[in-house]
């Protein structure tokens, strides 16, 4: 009696323990020397994966989108010149914003002390583009999008409560303003594990921009583990001679060398192994081996050879520029096809408060053809359906000027109160523009959305739903959306 | 029930109690396995937590039909909430197993269901009487009667006999002792964080003694190299790091405080003065400097500049910060959680927490940083050199003054009939910057002169120029003879504008302590400045370009009054290439010169009103009716005959000059003075209110300090303020500190506490392993004088912390996650470990303690990658020279918003916020650092040059690499496979020659060998790389 007992409970601790640690605990060790030496980016082995087999209760609900990208425009596109058509604006240029729209919202301490807050239209020509519905307006500086409105579902009513970047870019990206969560690629790590034995399941690519030069930072933390463990984090993907951080060899020491040295590291440690009985050790010669992998995987990656040169053309001439955003794009296809769970591309610069007409266009031109091609691109390869891809920024600009007005240069500053997002592919509704904005652009008068619902709308692609998504941390279920309601938006997914 | 009273039927016992802990283990799939002993702490409280107290809580705000089930009084009530003994009877349970959807809680979409084994679990506490306690951690531990066990010589102290008794009762075996080369090593690495050398291993492995081991602990305990290893732990908790962390994650300098804490574990200071001093060092009666320092701990969290910011937010953010960092630290208590709302779990309300709140609100400083390194509060302390300079320069400077005085004295002053000074009757024109830029100026990076044949110039030799697609300006600030504002005055220069590429616009500021002063012509760009201000005037359309045209600015119009001293002029420009010349002033007084006369230096100096003067002059010579005294017209002709008088300057130019030369030296040295931000309270506290949903915008009613009153109150006659809180954390009374504390350090040793979620003892916690060990300990603690070293001898020279750490197939089974101590503790070391063991092997660590933090190699453009464009950590560049890049890890530069990679990968948390566990994963990432990282490789070179001046054949000097790196002699069949590998290695380089080369020139300091010597060093890297990348190098053994 007493033996069976111990025995159960045994059992139970080692089951428990492997799915509540995953890979890196003894299920882990136990897995590795029944599984093939390659594994494929199929679905029903992901869970038997070494290094990442995700969570085994996810996902909640077959997911519509197997992996996503994120575009992501560090430092707050101004919406109204580029997708936020405000055509009465015209009569209201140099007028005072009206004091009912304002409604005493606080404002950056960059323009409360402005004696005045003129109106300011864009400068832009919007033409209506057929999205199979309603139409879409988008302004000059978008023509390429222009082209594909009607793959793309725009949400124009987006708001957020932080009103300075750094706050607000860490709330959209971990959900909250302050420090020390974890950020949305790690949730999709931890949740949903990797797809790609070689390749990590969280990719950040941080994009060359030509835009405003004062860019605004970008921090780890956009990309950290927060409280998940730290294998959850992104992993950058630099250009150069390491794309991923120590992937080469020493100088002078080639991939043969490195062979035999694995093969001498796996004995010995082998034979530890077999003196200590740690599974840990076992855990590490899978580790190395990995790595051994990605020292050819990700070179296979980065090389564009056997890329068509129309396929290359498409994302427009910055692509044979390593490390822009265009470049970046195609980077992410690729990745994408080869089953990295997430990947997002910081593009900054867009934080325009002067000189929107000399510096937003080339923002835009960074990125306008090369976001495109990644939608028409992932479409044509069948990739598209089950790829979610997320532009935007972390919040919006003002209809009044920052700065001194005329008609030909003019800034904008932080807009928390409405901004445009767009979304297409993995389960978003083609075609569709969501939510509305009031003459002024300046209040959500229809169907707002929070960035907690942006982020449930993720979730819920990828087949998790956000509520019981969680991960205990200091005595709470911490959650990507927190701990307020959210919502993923109905209208936009399929 | 004691244990002893079992004592006589052992067996029973045994086989009983280890019976039903399994019970109580495998009820998830045995519900009906009979009765199972319910302890309320242990098994019912968390479930309540977890499933309930989230409506029935202490949360008021969302508390449901008044209930509350975290409270004794509300949950055995009248109204039957729980019955004792009777489940029909008792709602709690009734409303769990109903199927009526109305009733059955909880509400289906309020939370998951609980298990079967939950409900389970409620009915037989129920049955068995539901038992009710406090939450275990709210009530001071005490010394709980020693356990009994059977194997009564196992235990080497206390902390044996509670681990063994409960695997005796677990059926669980002891592992027997590790060998004494893997006790060393795992001991010096607990220890110091770094590993023996094969010196000491050998001493204790000869060494007979029967306190031998004892000797080796004393022996690390008062190792310097003790502290520094300490002190990473606890900079984790402290978030420590070099930048503010937010936004411009400018670097912010907080080393001195650094080294208070290593100094602190080194010396040993108890606990609760080292909670004392770094929680209110500042508020004790005359603090020493180091008592200063130590409050840098409420300093060290993030801040932000970020324009826009709203002062009053990033206010509460910092306070809440000091708040949430010490209920972890201190307490392991989720107290931020009650910044929003009550806490749902703890009986933490949100008017407590903003209790709290008022004893750290009060920090005599503004709350932005100001982008500087110092952000006030500050200390500065110099080093014993600068102490050292700045005393000797003090000296200089006082007899050079002598000599003046010496001279001063001799001179009898006449007043020439006839004044030379009166052809500066009418306006004249000063040209300030022509080829050279004027005293003491300092330029602006950019600042670029252009000669004659490269631009066009209008006077002298050189012209100035700017050319900028977007925005430009070089400008220079300091200069040291300013240009002296009288009414009237005129400022001027010459822009010439290139017709190829005109600007935009084109602006001129002028700063006399700000930069308020501006002018620009074309089109309005350049956002500086209030538009239409005097800070941002236009004076017109651009002016003609080609050729050179003069632009003229009364001072007036940019708001520089008589009196004003200019001493910084900057040229700027939206896009074209402008190319500036010959700038000045026109005044009807004279800029910079010598006089004859006396009188007429005075008039002079009533025109400007004394700009320039000592402040002591300015009233009387404020306007031309000023009366000057005849005290100060005394003092103003010494300073006139000083500084002034044609006819002396012979004799003082040169001691003005030394004095100038000095106090310049003495500026330079006081600004590398090492400052360290630190507390100091207002003198009149700040009120405090609650925050209506943590909003800082959002005030509610007042809030007096006070401390939660689920715990003891302050103790009797301390002072309610910072102080008093510290010496309440450290009140013997006090539950937490010292079990909080003392878990921590159980976790450095063992890898888990013995809570396991050393952040939190609250309700949401995780039960411990061993509570009576715990309590133990942390009694044990505070009776010791709250002695760190007696806590940390205790646990390194129990049995349990010494058994070898093999895990056996019952182990495995178990004890999978040893959480049991059925073994010793095997894991990965942390990141500040692994590489200081690198270069400890390698002979390169440099063991020098304390100071500024270091910049050893990392890849390329990861600070570049995030960093805001203007910050001053936005490029990292390494730091030179062995001294600095081979320091211990944890002097490395902590940039927060990208930390060094090497403590990245390796799980170190980004010091964002406060850390008191790091998670502990294998990854692939790992793998390529420790084979690639150049400084890894290098570590790897120096530890072959080490090999190979060991005298012998590969064979020994295999062996010699065994007994540095790991502490032991190979096996043959290691021996064997290492052989194969160098020989394997060697072959290979033998056919790449230059492959070898490049390989041993990584590093500091390249080898700079070639031919068979560089093949043989190569070969040797590659061997010694291939066992610092052992399971068991980088593995505590």
């Amino acid at each position: 009696m007493k033996h069976d007992i111990l025995q159960r409970y045994a059992q139970l601790e080692t089951r428990r323990q492997f799915f509540s640690t995953g890979a890196m605990g003894l299920g882990t060790a136990a897995l590795a020397t029944m599984l093939p030496s390659t594994i494929t980016a199929q679905d029903d082995v992901r869970r038997a994966s070494v290094s990442n087999p995700g969570l085994p209760s996810l996902p909640h609900f077959a997911p519509k989108a197997k992996r996503a990208i994120y575009l992501f425009m560090s430092g707050a596109p101004s919406q109204m010149d580029m997708f936020d058509y405000k055509p009465a604006m015209d009569d209201w240029y140099d007028k005072d914003l009206p004091e009912s729209i304002r409604d005493g919202q606080r404002l950056t301490t960059m323009t409360s002390g402005q004696s005045r807050f003129p109106i300011v239209p864009s400068k832009y020509k919007f033409t209506r583009h057929d999205n199979g519905g309603d139409g879409m307006w988008v302004s000059e500086l978008m023509p390429h999008t222009a082209k594909i409105v009607g793959e793309l579902a725009f949400v124009r009513s987006v708001w957020t409560e932080a009103i300075n970047h750094d706050p607000a870019i860490t709330y959209l990206c971990t959900g909250n303003q302050l420090p020390g969560r974890a950020s949305l690629g790690a949730w999709l790590s931890y949740g949903l594990g990797s797809e790609n034995e070689n390749l990590p399941a969280f990719v950040v690519l941080n994009a060359t921009w030509t835009g405003r030069k004062e860019a605004q930072a970008l921090y780890n933390r956009l990309w950290g583990n927060g409280f998940l463990p730290p294998k959850h984090q992104g992993v950058l993907l630099r250009t150069g001679a390491d794309p991923v951080l120590f992937l080469n060899n020493p100088d002078g020491v080639d991939s043969a060398m490195r062979r035999r040295m694995l093969d001498a590291l796996g004995k010995l440690n082998q034979q530890t192994f077999d003196a200590v009985g740690d599974p840990e050790i076992q855990a590490r010669i899978a580790q190395y081996e990995m790595a051994f992998r990605m020292q050819s995987s990700v070179p296979e990656l980065v090389d564009l050879s056997g890329e068509s040169t129309e396929v290359i053309e498409s994302y427009g001439p910055d692509v044979h520029q390593p490390g822009t955003f265009a470049y970046s794009c195609l980077l992410a296809r690729r990745m994408s096809e080869r089953g990295v769970r997430f990947v997002q591309i910081f593009h900054r610069g867009w934080d325009q408060h002067f000189n929107i007409p000399t510096d937003l266009p080339n923002q835009c031109r960074d990125v306008d053809q090369a976001a495109a091609a990644l939608i028409m691109d992932l479409k044509q390869r069948g990739l598209l359906d089950e790829t979610l891809v997320v532009w935007g920024g972390e919040f919006g600009r003002t209809i009044y000027c920052q700065g001194a007005l005329s008609r030909d240069n003019y800034g904008r500053d932080h807009h928390p109160r409405c901004f445009t997002m767009w979304m297409a592919g993995g389960g978003i509704k083609p075609g569709v523009v969501h939510g509305e904005t009031d003459e002024f652009g300046y209040n959500v008068i229809k169907d707002p959305v929070h960035i907690r619902d942006i982020n449930a709308t993720i979730l819920n692609r990828l087949g998790i739903n956000h509520d019981r998504f969680a991960y205990r941390h200091q005595g709470l279920d911490q959650r990507l959306t927190g701990v307020e309601e959210a919502k993923p938006v109905e209208a936009i997914i399929l | 029930m004691s244990i002893h009273y079992f004592c006589s039927r052992w067996h029973g016992l045994v086989l009983l109690s280890a019976a039903l802990m399994a019970v109580q283990l495998v009820a998830q799939e045995h519900p009906s396995e009979p009765a199972k002993m319910i302890d309320f702490a242990r098994d019912i409280r968390p479930i309540l937590s977890a499933t309930c107290f989230g409506c029935h809580g202490p949360d008021e705000a969302t508390r449901e039909a008044d209930l509350r089930l975290d409270d004794r009084e509300s949950v055995f009530d009248e109204s039957g909430v729980v019955v004792p003994g009777d489940i029909d009877a008792s709602e709690l349970y009734q409303r769990l197993i109903t199927n009526d959807e109305y009733s059955k809680m909880p509400p289906p979409d309020e939370g998951e269901p609980l298990t079967v084994q939950q409900i389970e679990s409620l009915r037989l506490w129920i049955e068995q009487g539901a038992e009710w306690s406090e939450h275990w951690s709210f009530k001071a531990p005490a010394k709980s009667a020693l356990p009994q066990v059977q194997h009564a010589v196992w235990p080497e102290n206390e902390i044996d006999t509670f681990i063994l008794a409960n695997n005796e009762l677990m059926g669980l075996s002891q592992n027997p002792p590790a060998d004494r080369a893997t006790l060393i090593r795992r001991l010096t690495l607990d220890l110091t964080g770094l590993p023996p050398t094969p010196e000491e291993v050998q001493a204790f492995t000869d060494d007979p003694s029967a306190d031998a081991f004892e000797r080796v602990v004393d022996r690390l305990l008062n190792s310097p190299r003790y502290g520094e290893h300490q002190a990473r732990f606890w900079l984790d908790a402290a978030r420590y790091g070099d930048t503010h962390g937010l936004h411009l994650d400018n670097y912010r300098e907080m080393w001195l405080y650094r080294d208070w804490v290593i100094d602190a574990f080194n010396r040993n200071l108890p606990y609760d003065q080292f909670v004392i001093e770094q929680l209110a060092g500042d508020l004790l009666t005359n603090p020493t400097e180091a008592q200063r320092i130590a409050t840098g701990f409420n300093r060290a969290h993030v801040t932000t500049n970020e324009g826009g910011s709203i002062e009053e937010e990033v206010f509460v953010r910092n306070v809440t910060d000091r708040v949430a960092t010490t209920g972890t630290v201190f307490m392991g208590l989720t107290v931020a959680c009650a910044a929003c709302h009550d806490h749902k779990y703890d009986p933490i309300s949100m008017r407590e927490f903003y209790q709290l709140f008022a004893y750290f609100n009060s920090l005599d400083g503004p709350p932005m940083d100001g982008n500087a390194k110092v952000h006030e509060p500050s200390l500065a302390k110099p080093t014993e050199d600068q102490r050292v300079a700045l005393q000797r320069l003090d000296e200089e400077l006082a007899t050079t003054r002598q000599q003046i005085d010496v001279e001063l004295a001799k001179i009898e002053y006449v007043e020439p009939e006839q004044t030379v000074e009166a052809e500066f009757a009418g306006p004249v024109e000063f040209v300030w910057v022509d080829d050279d830029l004027p005293d003491g100026a300092k330029p602006h990076e950019r600042w670029e002169f252009v000669s004659v044949g490269d631009g066009p110039v209008l006077s002298g030799k050189k012209s100035h120029k700017g050319s900028a697609n977007g925005f430009h300006q070089h400008f220079f600030v300091d200069a040291t003879k300013p240009l002296r504002i009288a009414k009237g005055d005129l400022l001027f220069c010459y822009a010439y504008l290139d017709p190829e590429n005109l600007p935009q616009q084109i602006m001129l500021q002028w700063n006399d302590g700000s930069w308020d002063h501006r002018v620009y012509w074309g089109e309005n760009i350049i956002n500086f400045g209030t538009d239409g201000s005097a800070a941002r005037l236009r004076l017109g359309d651009l002016p003609a370009a080609g050729e050179w045209v003069r632009l003229e600015v009364p001072a007036e119009k940019v708001n520089l009054q008589p009196g004003a001293l200019v001493h910084g002029w900057a040229f700027s420009q939206s896009g074209g290439t402008v190319y500036w010349d010959k700038a000045g002033i026109v005044s009807d007084h004279p800029q910079n010169i010598e006089y004859h006369s006396f009188t007429t230096w005075i008039d002079d100096q009533r025109k400007t009103q004394g700009a320039g003067l000592p402040e002591k002059f300015k009233k009387g010579l404020s306007n031309d009716q000023a009366e000057l005294d005849e005290q100060e017209l005394a003092e103003l002709q010494r300073y006139f005959l000083q500084n002034v008088y044609h006819d002396t300057r012979e004799v003082f130019a040169p001691l003005q000059q030394r004095i100038e030369q000095l106090e310049k030296q003495r500026s330079e040295v006081q600004a590398m003075v090492p400052t360290t931000l630190v507390y100091r309270e207002k003198p009149e506290p700040r009120p405090a209110f609650m925050l209506d949903r943590g909003q800082y915008d959002a005030p509610g009613e007042p809030v007096e300090r006070d401390v939660p009153k689920f715990l003891p109150r302050l103790p009797v006659g301390v002072s309610n303020d910072r102080l008093g809180l510290a010496k309440w954390l450290v009140d013997p009374h006090h539950p937490l500190t010292a079990r909080v504390q003392v878990n921590r350090i159980w976790q450095q040793f063992f890898g888990t506490g013995i809570v396991q979620t050393t952040e939190d003892f609250g309700a949401q916690g995780t039960w411990p392993s061993h509570p009576q060990l715990l309590d133990w300990l942390a009694v044990e603690f505070v009776d010791s004088g709250w002695d760190i070293k007696h806590i940390i001898k205790l646990i390194v020279m129990s049995a349990t912390y010494q058994q070898a750490s093999r895990i056996t197939a019952e182990g495995l089974v178990k004890d999978p996650q040893n959480r049991w101590l059925s073994r010793g503790p095997r894991y990965r070391l942390d990141a500040e470990t692994l590489r200081d063991q690198a270069l400890a092997v390698s002979g390169l660590l440099v063991d020098r303690i304390g100071g500024p933090s270091v910049k050893p190699p990392q890849p390329d453009g990861l600070w570049f990658a995030v960093g805001y464009s203007g910050s001053n950590t936005v490029r990292f560049k390494k730091d030179d020279g062995p001294e600095k890049v081979h320091r211990r890890s944890l002097y490395t530069f902590w940039k927060r918003t990208a930390p060094p990679p090497q403590m990245s990968i390796m799980d170190a948390p980004s010091r964002e916020e406060c850390s008191v566990r790091r998670e502990r994963t294998n990854t692939p990432l790992q793998a390529l650092m420790l084979m690639n990282d150049p400084q890894y490789v290098e570590a790897a070179r120096y530890f072959a040059q080490l090999i190979l001046g060991h005298p012998g054949d590969t064979h020994a000097r295999i062996e010699w690499m065994f007994k540095r790196a790991l502490g032991r002699k190979p096996s043959t069949l290691e021996t064997n496979i290492f052989e194969a590998h160098y020989q394997a290695a060697f072959d290979a380089f033998k056919s790449d020659e230059d492959g070898a080369r490049r390989l041993v020139s990584i590093g500091e300091e390249p080898a700079r060998l070639d031919g068979l010597a560089a093949v043989e060093l190569a070969a040797w890297t590659m061997t010694a790389n291939l066992i610092m990348n052992l399971d068991e190098f980088v593995s505590k053994p």
